[in-house]
């Protein structure tokens, strides 16, 4: 538990600073939406005018967007990138730091198993991104009860924002997984930046033909597809899955080379 | 010239793995093109959505249908990728000393500040440079492979060349950030919060007009796509204030880092 | 009981670096010298024992227990490494209350008898201490749970030499109330003043383990000296001389056995000048070399 504390302390301001940061971005894209439903709405009656066929080809993503929540979740991908990045930044960042401040020779002398620091460093992370995604949705709910014309579902609000934590998750487990093959890791920055920026620019990249398929399980900003959720008030199954597989593997890696890993003199 | 040196192969690793990226990244998306262009008929109807509907959709107040228009799409994520690189090669390159405890080794050699700094901006210059260069290569070979219509040769240099003002800026701005900042530590993390800042506000600004005004905070924004698209290459009048902002940037550093108290603990 | 076992030892970095097969068994109530100069093990032997490294065959025990499997041995276990490095942003008082956390017993008492004895300011930010008293941390911080093993990596670099003298008091004072000490070091002097036993490492193998008393009795001096006329080499021929070097008027060698022999060979010359120093490690090291390998 003592771990846990302390690291829970050292962690407390940055995660503050993600989630005002976080919010100040929820609450610029909503305070957008009076203009945006404005010009989507005169759009639509323009499309009255076109056949079915092609209303059908685009008329699916105006209805949506349109409304508040279909607006948010196409903006949610930005607040996805910043917190996968305050998630990825974290894992990559908890256990190498020992060895980049080169405090290792503090903590890994005491009586504490290897597994056990794993764990309550781990558990630390998820209380910060747990707490961090709290505070955001409780001040966005406010927002968008704000900006709503017409009210919202809660239930579809929630629905739309929990990805966020759970790409966070599956961003926290790839840091730490990455970060143990490292003997030290002068610098996580490149590291977390990469890794999130890579995914989301191949998701984004993906999305342009193929929904389904295989690839879709590359980039996990991929795995809660915004429209999905709106028509089903579900997730996929599969993606939870395969982002559940991809934690607990990552976790898995973790613990078996953080427990086998030399730790080396300065 | 030794710290130049020193400072290239040391970032010869990292240059190496970001240009493999980069390939890559204009490879995947080129090998999307045919999915963008084959969808045709709806391209009439496309160019009538309204900018901020086309913003949401991820696709800017571009005709994705033509090949310049493709690219430009493309090169959105190609200079992000290259921001990201300029950003944190900047503030890591004067950063490092302190970082990795060897300020006190360079510092005591009979050099002056500003020479390490010279030494450090150039060899960083020379990375991003490496870098643009790929990225022309590369993607005039995969676009001349996929592309049946008009030669597009000029838009994509023009790009590069707007790209590269935007690595200047940034590279700079991540430089000044570390010399400024009495943390070496968290002047990347203050870089990499600055770069998706102007990131996300490029994304803000699509959606509504009213807030054009902070495009001057995002450099992604200095050079329009729009206008290199139609053929116009790039504004001279902007060209001149982001090397005029570069260069004063780098002042700031030389000026900032000749006061540091270097932290040799 | 035998506090430390190291069977057999191996530990390969990549090709250079590391130890071959050591072997030693450190008593309870010993304090131990492990003497080698930089690079040759020490540090690897004792991240060993810490349980921070993993041997690459043979074994490391602790109490009796493996130090890598069992991580319950660090309780009894202090550690002062040559370099400390602590959070930054932490008081010194918070550091070591979290490093007293560890061992589920009340420390306070012991922090306040140690800092004040060290002179330390509990108050202070880590980050503001000068590198000797982030070593006092270092002290307080291995002390401060009254280990029954001390271990000690070149423990007294940075400290001055009234703070070295506190030091080795504050050590002594534990092995008086029954703690054993693996003391690690490339400054015979200090070694040779605590120390029961010593072992010797060179290039990852032991050369040597000897009792104190032993090396004491066998122990070497230096010894120049100028005359009056000009010396022969024969004069000084006698066993137990080595590394003569005659020039003249003045004479200098290594000397080692029974002190009085070699006394009346000087006195049978009219001496000008005379010292007698301890050599320095290198010269002892060059000594064991030239005979071990």
């Amino acid at each position: 538990m003592n771990i846990f504390r302390h690291e829970l302390k050292s962690l407390r301001k940055s995660g503050m600073l993600w989630a005002a940061a976080m919010i100040a971005l929820a609450g610029l894209f909503l305070s957008l939406y009076p203009s945006v439903a404005g010009d989507t709405e005169d759009f639509r009656k323009l499309l009255e005018g076109y056949p079915a066929s092609v209303r059908a080809m685009l008329g699916i993503h105006l209805d949506v967007i349109s409304s508040l929540m279909g607006y948010y979740s196409m903006v949610f991908v930005y607040i996805a990138i910043c917190g996968a990045i305050q998630a990825m930044h974290l894992g990559a960042s908890i256990l190498s730091r020992e060895s980049r401040e080169r405090t290792a020779d503090f903590l890994l002398v005491k009586p504490v198993s290897r597994i056990s620091i794993v764990t309550a460093k781990l558990l630390a992370a998820c209380t910060v991104i747990i707490a961090t995604d709290m505070v955001f949705f409780a001040v966005t709910a406010i927002l968008a009860g704000a900006v709503a014309a017409a009210g919202y579902s809660m239930h579809l609000f929630v629905l739309l924002n929990l990805p966020l934590l759970f790409i966070q998750m599956i961003f926290l487990a790839i840091g730490l997984a990455v970060s143990v093959f490292f003997s030290r890791l002068k610098n996580v920055l490149p590291l977390s930046l990469g890794t999130v920026f890579g995914l989301y620019i191949a998701g984004a990249l993906l999305n342009a033909d193929a929904k389904e398929g295989a690839g879709r399980y590359l980039s996990p900003f991929q795995y809660f597809d915004s429209i999905y959720i709106i028509e089903h008030s579900g997730y996929e199954i599969q993606y939870l899955f395969a982002g559940a597989l991809l934690i607990a593997v990552a976790v898995a890696v973790t613990c078996r080379i953080y427990v086998r890993k030399d730790i080396h003199a300065v | 010239m030794n710290i130049f040196w020193r400072e290239l192969k040391a970032g010869r690793k990292g240059l190496i793995i970001w240009s493999a990226c980069m390939v890559l990244l204009i490879a995947s998306g080129m090998g999307k093109y045919t999915a963008y262009s084959s969808g045709g008929a709806s391209g009439e109807l496309f160019n009538q959505l309204p900018s901020t509907v086309k913003a949401l959709l991820g696709m800017g107040s571009l005709d994705v249908n033509v090949m310049s228009g493709y690219f430009a799409l493309l090169f959105l994520y190609v200079e992000l990728t290259a921001a990201i690189h300029a950003v944190l090669l900047g503030s890591s390159i004067i950063a490092k000393e302190e970082r990795d405890k060897t300020a006190e080794f360079l510092m005591a050699k009979p050099v002056s500040r500003s020479t390490v700094v010279t030494f450090k901006l150039l060899a960083a210059l020379t990375n991003i440079v490496v870098l643009n260069l790929v990225t022309l290569i590369s993607s005039l070979v995969l676009v001349s492979i996929y592309n049946k219509g008009q030669d597009i040769t000029g838009e994509i240099s023009y790009f590069l060349w707007s790209m590269f003002m935007v690595q200047l800026v940034f590279l700079s701005f991540g430089a000044l950030l570390s010399a400024w900042m009495s943390q070496a530590k968290s002047s990347g993390a203050a870089a990499a919060g600055v770069l998706v800042g102007s990131f996300v506000i490029s994304k803000i600004t699509d959606l509504s007009d009213r807030l054009s005004v902070l495009n001057v905070l995002s450099p992604f924004k200095y050079f329009s796509y729009n206008r290199i698209v139609a053929g116009e290459g790039l504004s001279p009048g902007i060209l001149i204030l982001t090397v005029l902002l570069t260069a004063g940037l780098s002042a700031l550093t030389y000026y900032f880092y000749g006061k540091r108290e270097l932290d040799i603990g | 009981m035998t506090v430390i076992e190291l069977n057999h030892l191996t530990k390969h970095y990549g090709k250079s670096r590391g130890i071959r097969d050591v072997n030693l068994a450190v008593e309870e109530g010993e304090i131990f010298g492990f003497i080698g100069p930089n690079g040759a093990g020490k540090s690897t032997t004792i991240r060993t024992l810490l349980g921070l490294i993993y041997p690459t065959s043979g074994s490391a025990a602790v109490f009796g227990r493996n130090c890598t499997e069992h991580p319950e041995i660090r309780k009894e276990l202090g550690y002062l490494p040559s370099e400390v490095f602590y959070y930054d942003n932490m008081r010194v008082i918070d550091l070591l209350n979290y490093s007293a956390s560890f061992y589920k017993k009340d420390c306070t008492k012991r922090i306040r008898e140690l800092a004040e004895m060290m002179d330390l300011d509990l108050k202070k930010k880590i980050d503001d201490l000068s590198f000797g008293n982030k070593k006092k941390v270092g002290i307080v911080q291995g002390l401060l749970h009254e280990p029954k093993l001390i271990i000690l990596d070149e423990p007294t670099s940075g400290l001055d030499p009234l703070m070295q003298q506190k030091f080795f008091e504050l050590i002594a004072e534990e092995n008086r109330k029954g703690a054993t000490v693996f003391f690690s070091s490339h400054i015979l002097s200090e070694v040779q003043k605590m120390c029961s036993r010593v072992a010797f490492i060179k290039e990852g193998e032991i050369i040597k383990l000897e009792r104190m008393s032993t090396l004491q009795e066998s122990s070497y001096k230096r010894i120049s000296l100028e005359s009056a006329a000009a010396i022969r080499k024969e004069d000084f021929s006698l066993a137990g001389v080595s590394h003569l070097e005659v020039n003249g008027n003045a004479a200098k060698f290594i000397f080692k056995g029974n002190i009085n022999a070699i006394m009346k060979a000087i006195t049978a010359v009219e001496l000008r000048n005379l010292s007698v120093e301890e050599p320095d490690l290198e010269e002892i090291f060059m000594h064991y070399y030239v005979k071990e390998d």
